[in-house]
């Protein structure tokens, strides 16, 4: 029923060795959640509103040279920076452990995005606008945002409350990753991403496949980095938010040295 | 002290002033207090009159005693109840319409024939929507008609109209006028009859039965 909600706690572990810096999930992301689009005009004044982003590192000095991808989403920190901030309670923890936004209650004072330390909250300098053909691909499940208010990153909530609703109608089952595969209930990201570098489940599932990565980094934390059995970190550790998004560390088979040649 | 000559003004400024705030009042009062955008007015005027007292009145009453979930299909399967295609008229009115009309029928015919003819076209009929959420609340009908209509046998105390403790599960009739009212006795659909549609009166129910209050279960 209803009444008696199984509690999740969704979680995301992003693996760096496997991702190529595609942008699939940029876009995956950007069609999904009705995000305007970007302009060159909105990159060059640094307003681009991008819920995922692909974070681009250069290694190395020409030409030896290597680039390396981080996707970066909003964290979903258990210890968020955004939440204590805000004036008006617009940004809450759910018992889903996920960081909400909720759009009627932002005035947009802009003190969530500047205490984020991972820059994933965009403020709607304009109001959104398509191209007239456009706007018939607006997804229904999540409000187009006005002008003048915060928005980020809500792990795709419509797709999980509607996989809710229904996996509890069919079989009133818990939603594994099973369910969460089968109807394509993962956010768009994870389900956009052709070389699965990200992975989307519930933490409190014990058949779960990120389950393995939060247990081992949750069991050593950044003291103990050396003693992690997996190759999980999260970003900005040391910052103490405790993300709910895990990545694994880049598997290199030729590293630059000094000196090395090109590869 | 002298009063008359400019005191006439004065009060006359006042008189208008007064009026304008009281009617301010009125207005802002009255749009809170219904449930239409604005609630000023009543339902919208439909293409073709559809009393709902005719259709879903019961059999005594000279209805049809169609079950709501008949027209409404999509109310035990998704998020929106949907208003039936043409054709869905037409399971009834290829029988009940002018060609067989036999002068005994209190059916209105002139009426009937516009729906046969709009199949015929090929047009679909502009229904105006009566209940209208806004555009960032998610309401799943499938999810309320379940918890109302399926489950064990329970004695529920809703937060709707005289409180009384109910004994679930209802049939799916009664479900649809916890909210809506008894619509078969409507020959328009007015929103007022049934629930005000606004946050508190879900919140309300919620608490009640003891589902998430979460601000994302609604919201979206």
């Amino acid at each position: 029923m209803v009444s008696n909600r199984i509690d999740h706690k969704w979680g995301m572990v992003v693996d760096i060795d496997k991702c190529t810096g595609c942008q699939a999930c940029v876009i995956a992301c950007q069609a999904e959640n009705n995000i305007p689009l970007n302009t060159k005009d909105t990159f060059l004044q640094k307003r681009v509103n991008e819920w995922i982003r692909i974070e681009r590192y250069w290694e190395g000095e020409y030409p030896n040279v290597k680039a390396r991808y981080i996707p970066v989403l909003c964290q979903h920190c258990d210890n968020a920076p955004c939440e204590p901030v805000c004036p008006m309670y617009a940004t809450y923890h759910n018992d889903q452990g996920l960081n909400v936004q909720v759009y009627n209650r932002c005035v947009g004072t802009r003190y969530c995005i500047n205490n984020c330390p991972y820059q994933v909250r965009f403020f709607n300098y304009w109001h959104p606008g398509w191209p007239e053909r456009l706007e018939n691909q607006l997804n229904p499940d999540v409000t187009v945002r006005s002008r003048g208010i915060t928005e980020k990153c809500t792990f795709c909530v419509q797709r999980l409350r509607r996989a809710e609703l229904k996996v509890e109608r069919q079989s009133g089952n818990r939603l594994n990753d099973e369910a969460l595969e089968k109807g394509n209930y993962a956010p768009a990201c994870v389900h956009a991403c052709p070389t699965s570098a990200l992975t989307f489940g519930d933490q409190h599932d014990d058949g779960a496949k990120i389950r393995s990565y939060f247990d081992d980094v949750n069991a050593h934390n950044i003291h103990h980095e050396h003693e992690r059995e997996t190759r999980g970190y999260r970003l900005m550790e040391e910052v103490n938010t405790r993300p709910n998004v895990i990545y694994l560390k880049k598997v290199d088979q030729y590293p630059l040295g000094k000196g090395d040649g090109h590869v | 002290m002298k009063l008359g000559v400019n005191i006439l003004p004065l009060a006359l400024v006042g008189l208008v002033v007064t009026i304008i705030v009281a009617f301010l009042i009125y207005v802002l009062a009255t749009a809170w207090f219904s449930n239409a955008p604005f609630g000023l007015s009543d339902a919208p005027p439909q293409p073709i009159p559809f009393p709902h007292t005719v259709h879903a009145g019961s059999i005594e009453q000279g209805g049809a005693g169609i079950q709501c979930e008949f027209c409404h299909r999509n109310v035990t399967k998704g998020a929106s109840a949907t208003v039936p295609a043409v054709e869905n008229c037409l399971f009834c009115h290829k029988q009940i319409n002018a060609e067989n009309d036999t002068g005994e029928t209190t059916a209105n015919v002139a009426q009937i024939q516009r729906v046969v003819d709009k199949y015929h076209d090929n047009n679909p009929i502009n229904w105006e929507r009566v209940h209208r959420l806004p555009d960032h609340a998610r309401f799943v009908h499938e999810a309320h008609i379940r918890f109302l209509t399926q489950g064990e046998s329970r004695i529920v105390t809703l937060p709707m109209g005289d409180e009384k403790p109910q004994q679930l599960p209802l049939s799916i009739g009664e479900a649809c006028s916890v909210c809506h009212g008894n619509v078969a006795e409507m020959t328009e659909v007015q929103p007022q009859e049934g629930q005000s549609l606004k946050m508190g009166t879900c919140l309300d129910c919620h608490r009640q039965t003891n589902a998430s209050t979460d601000c994302t279960i609604c919201h979206k």
